[in-house]
């Protein structure tokens, strides 16, 4: 009777660039998708706990300090002729925290006309000539020192908004609608590379490094130079 | 996992509203130059590369140093060549 042997499961490992050891990558593809959801998660995933908690905390401080800079108003989404938001599209790599801006500007474009969350939360600046719900016109004009509520026209059931509400923002933010929209790309940007480190492990040294590396330990190998007699 | 993502998480959207809310922390932003915004940009770059290219906690210090100096360099000379040309023109 031979013997037979349990079929191991297979593991996907990526090899550390610094000592050698296996990193366990689990599911690659599900860490992946786990740190776009959110920062870091893929890593905690996986048991890399430092370097999952390093980019959580880094980049989502970073979204949620590019987002008070902007007051609250860089992220959203539009796709709107003249208004085309292509930041969004890197704010979007920062993964669910960057949600709400779909949802918002999904329901304000819908039959509903106005935003899931009524106060306006990462909802795109209304164009002129924008019918919007009279619930949302209506909040606005309460709670916006910008705006008034002659800035509507009643067009039951709906109103119509007459300004540029992007050119307000713009006004009244100055340089910190772009520090804020920088911050907040970067931070969706830079989660790209933290997908691709829960995806397929670190990437190594750059060659620069490598190259230092090498001139070091050149260094250590010589032999120590023999002390002069005085 | 689940408890640190979720004391993160939490963290944030408890942070978030004050943060938009918070008059003085914006009075001060206000009062700071532009150009060192660009700085923690600078480090959470550095800090990012230098933590997807290596897995060793003290070599992921060391190359975040490495960048912040070499990207920090990159834009200082950027910006010089910058102010030298405004300021022959």
């Amino acid at each position: 009777m031979g013997v037979t042997t349990e079929p191991q499961p297979s593991r996907i490992v990526a090899i550390s660039p610094d000592d050698g050891s296996a990193i366990d990558l689990r599911n690659p593809a599900l860490a992946a998708v786990l740190s776009w959801a959110v920062p870091g998660l893929g890593q905690l995933y996986q048991g890399r706990t430092t370097k999952g908690s390093l980019f959580m905390a880094a980049i989502l401080t970073t979204f949620v300090l590019g987002l008070w800079l902007g007051g609250g108003k860089v992220v959203y989404a539009s796709w709107k002729p003249g208004d085309t938001r292509w930041a969004f599209v890197c704010q979007a790599g920062a993964g669910l925290v960057a949600l709400p801006a779909v949802v918002q500007s999904a329901q304000l474009l819908g039959p509903a006309r106005q935003p899931l969350l009524l106060n306006g939360f990462m909802a795109p600046p209304l164009a002129p000539g924008q019918y919007v719900s009279r619930a949302y016109a209506d909040r606005l004009a309460r709670h916006d020192s910008d705006i008034e509520p002659d800035d509507f026209f009643d067009k039951p059931p709906l109103k119509q908004f007459r300004r540029d509400q992007l050119a307000q923002w713009h006004r009244q933010l100055g340089k910190f609608f772009e520090i804020g929209t920088l911050y907040t790309m970067l931070a969706g940007m830079l989660n790209l590379l933290v997908i691709y480190d829960a995806w397929a492990g670190p990437l190594g040294p750059s060659e620069d490094e490598k190259k230092r590396r090498a001139a070091e330990s050149a260094a250590a190998a010589l032999p120590a130079p023999p002390e002069s007699a005085s | 996992m689940v408890a640190t993502t979720a004391l993160t998480l939490t963290t944030v959207m408890a942070v978030s509203p004050w943060l938009l809310q918070a008059p003085l922390l914006a009075s001060l932003a206000g009062r700071v130059p532009g150009i060192f915004f660009g700085l923690p940009l600078v480090a959470l770059a550095s800090l990012i590369f230098a933590a997807t290219h290596h897995e060793d906690p003290a070599q992921i210090r060391l190359a975040t140093v490495h960048w912040t100096v070499w990207l920090g360099g990159m834009l200082g000379m950027v910006l010089a060549v910058v102010l030298l040309l405004g300021w022959l023109q």
